[in-house]
């Protein structure tokens, strides 16, 4: 079959076989003639003709019907065995079967082109069927683009290459695939890339088709055919298929690796919470035993000796202190974690100041805290039991870093947009090159100071005051000592109906 | 100073805080009855009848808020919660049940009794004041006529300022949340509006405290609500 095929093919051979035909036909038809009338030879002709163009084709079907013509005349037509023609009607005869060879040949190509390519497309669209199951099956992007690159070089003979943005956007070859570009694809590439929109380069030989790979939110990358200008037309919509199941493909891909980190993360989030639970219980309970045990070793009627009873305090103490450092790291994770919510409410900023100052009398025992209220303050929206954590961090580094006896300066005032909370001591100030440092965590003002602390408070503060949006700066004013001012934004507070004055 | 013949109900699983509350409270003489579960508490309490339950919040088996409203179906018996830090929502939880004050741990010995005495306090009076007059401070309040005087000086207060300070001269000693307060002085349809109950607590510092930024009656807690300090 193949063989014949090739037979077939070749043009002279064709045209053989069509004479031959006709040749074929006028021996069969010979002994017919005293038989039968012409008129129905010349239909036994004309199907030798629809024969050859239904077999060969057009020009096999021309050559058919000439060569019959030239038969039918020299054997059939009076005067016999020769090419003249007795009657004139027979002319028409001839010019008949001449048109229907063309018309029948003419139709014929058409019905096989048209199976022809019923089949090519039958053909491709299973061929891309198989490919899309190849490109389902990919866990890779390489995987991905090397099924392509095999699709391609097998079924079209096509070049093909393939760009993937690298993760600063920048359009790269895939590691591991071998793709080499001029510096004009490249350019072109990364137009195309940016537009998303196919661009031709026609102009070299061979011609190169650069495709954009557009994903569902953006684009994916590029694709880059090459092949002889004809064969790309002829191709380009296949192309184009081939392109998008790529695309397809990858963002299959990039959302199966974004569900996987989303994955990790909530799993590493998960550990994380889990730990600081742990942590804050499991280290919080021998804490509380130890702080109680020892507590209850300094009340008066254990009938312990001075130094017992000074001991019993020295462990109290010592657990309270490594309280609030657990306390000062849990929230600091916490912080650094992003899980606190805010719960903000409107309320009078100097309520979670007197708390604090409340809550911070063990530390401020040698210092007077002068608090400063400017009139007329407006309700700040924030949350008190955070701002309770910077207020206690802020009076109690103000007191460790100050000379016993001396003054804690608090002050709030509004400029309209912000509250401006200040807190000065009367210390030596920070270190001037560490102004902007003793914010970050573990980091302390003076390395070498003998007051002691993990150097938490303040980067708890700091991310306090940002999760609220505001802002918060160390200084060391003209006058001597050290301030903190930290800024809170003011809002629009909710409207309190005023209650009808009178006596109670 | 002897807390008089008293008996509490100590509900918590870590054995050796149990052992120090338990000492400080006897050595206070106290009778202490201990339960590791939350199930066996609810239990002794019904059994035994104490007056007074101390109930730590971190109990693996049981809800704390659950516990309160069940006791609190039948009993008034005064409960002190002990909990740890960063928990707020779940202390206001169980105040809002009913529990009367709380602890976080790690806590002293010295304010547990504390506390353990104004709970005594509170259930011998019924809640109730005993006299129409009250004085803290400087501060003289005659609930009957609706005065109120501050180093002997007459002060106005509006009739909502009177109303909370009578909600807070009544519940003396005990946290009171801001629902509790919202409920109590504006009633139930203000109980999100808490930014009232702050000012008016400011306005009740600003006329009776004598450092109205350091109060050292009208106390804040913190995320949760309010005490008023004798």
């Amino acid at each position: 079959m193949y063989q014949l095929k090739t037979l077939y093919s070749s043009r002279w051979t064709q045209h053989l076989f069509a004479i031959l035909s006709c040749t074929f036909t006028t021996i069969v038809t010979q002994p017919l003639r005293e038989l039968v009338d012409l008129a129905n030879i010349v239909m036994l002709f004309l199907l030798t003709v629809v024969i050859v163009a239904v077999w060969l084709g057009r020009k096999p079907a021309i050559t058919a019907s000439l060569f019959s013509i030239a038969l039918f005349d020299f054997f059939f037509v009076p005067p016999l065995f020769s090419f003249s023609v007795n009657d004139a009607q027979y002319l028409i005869t001839f010019a008949v079967m001449l048109m229907v060879a063309l018309i029948i040949g003419h139709l014929t190509i058409g019905l096989r082109q048209n199976a022809i390519e019923a089949s090519q497309r039958e053909q491709q669209t299973r061929a891309l069927y198989l490919l899309a199951q190849r490109l389902a099956g990919a866990v890779t992007v390489e995987q991905a683009i090397l099924e392509v690159q095999k699709f391609v070089s097998i079924h079209q003979q096509l070049g093909l290459r393939v760009l993937i943005p690298a993760p600063n956007e920048v359009l790269v070859t895939p590691a591991g695939i071998q793709a080499a570009l001029s510096a004009t694809e490249m350019l072109v590439a990364c137009s195309v890339f940016s537009s998303n929109q196919a661009i031709e380069l026609a102009d070299e030989s061979p011609a190169t088709l650069v495709l954009p790979l557009s994903g569902v939110m953006r684009p994916r990358g590029v694709m880059l055919v090459n092949a002889e200008l004809d064969m790309l037309h002829q191709q380009r919509a296949l192309m184009e298929a081939v392109a998008s199941l790529l695309a397809t493909a990858l963002d299959r891909l990039h959302f199966v690796d974004v569900a996987e980190q989303n994955r990790m993360q909530i799993q590493a989030e998960r550990l994380r919470s889990s730990i600081l639970a742990a942590l804050s219980h499991d280290v919080r309970t021998p804490l509380t035993v130890l702080y109680g045990l020892a507590d209850t070793l300094t009340l008066p009627q254990q009938n312990f000796p001075e130094s017992a009873r000074e001991t019993a305090c020295a462990i109290r103490d010592q657990a309270i202190r490594l309280n609030n450092m657990v306390n000062n790291l849990l929230d600091m994770a916490r912080l650094h974690a992003g899980q606190v919510q805010l719960r903000k409410e409107w309320q009078p900023i100097e309520e979670v100041i007197g708390a604090s100052i409340k809550l911070s009398g063990a530390d401020l025992q040698c210092h007077a805290v002068k608090v400063h209220l400017a009139d007329g303050l407006p309700l700040v929206e924030f949350d008190a039991v955070l701002l309770e954590r910077v207020f206690c961090n802020l009076l109690e580094n103000a007191a460790k870093y100050s000379p016993p006896n001396t003054d804690i300066e608090l002050s709030v005032s509004s400029d309209g947009t912000e509250a401006v909370i200040t807190v000065c001591n009367a210390g030596e100030g920070f270190p001037k090159d560490k102004l902007m440092q003793v914010f970050e965590p573990f980091e302390r003002g003076n390395a070498k100071s003998n007051v002691r602390g993990a150097g938490m408070g303040l980067a708890i503060c700091r991310a306090v005051v940002e999760a609220h949006g505001g802002k918060i700066a160390a200084s060391n004013p003209a006058g001597g000592g050290a301030c903190i001012r930290f800024t809170l934004p003011l809002g629009e507070p909710p409207d309190i109906e005023p209650e009808k004055e009178g006596e109670a | 100073m002897n807390i008089p013949e008293f008996s509490v109900l100590l509900i918590e699983d870590e054995r050796d805080i149990r052992r120090f509350v338990r000492q400080a409270l006897e050595s206070n003489g106290c009778q202490v009855r201990e339960a590791g579960t939350m199930a066996q508490g609810l239990s002794d309490a019904t059994a035994h009848k104490p007056q007074l339950v101390i109930l730590d919040l971190g109990l693996p088996d049981g809800d704390g808020v659950d516990f309160v409203q069940r006791l609190r179906s039948w009993s008034n018996i005064p409960i002190l919660v002990l909990s740890a830090r960063s928990t707020e929502r779940d202390k206001i939880a169980v105040l809002d049940a009913g529990a009367d004050d709380y602890l976080t741990k790690p806590f002293s010995v010295g304010e547990l009794l504390a506390r353990v005495r104004a709970s005594l306090r509170r259930s011998r009076s019924g809640n109730m004041l005993e006299s129409p007059l009250v004085n803290f401070g400087n501060v003289g309040v005659d609930l009957a006529r609706h005065t109120v005087t501050k180093d002997q000086q007459p002060v106005r207060l509006t009739a909502i300022e009177f109303k909370l300070l009578s909600v807070l001269l009544a519940n003396a000693g005990r946290v009171m949340t801001h629902r509790q307060l919202l409920r109590d002085v504006w009633g139930a349809s203000h109980i999100e509006s808490t930014h009232y109950l702050r000012i008016y607590v400011a306005h009740l510092r600003q006329k009776l405290e004598d450092d109205p930024t350091q109060p050292t009656h009208f106390l804040t807690e913190i995320g949760i609500g309010y005490r008023f300090q004798p």
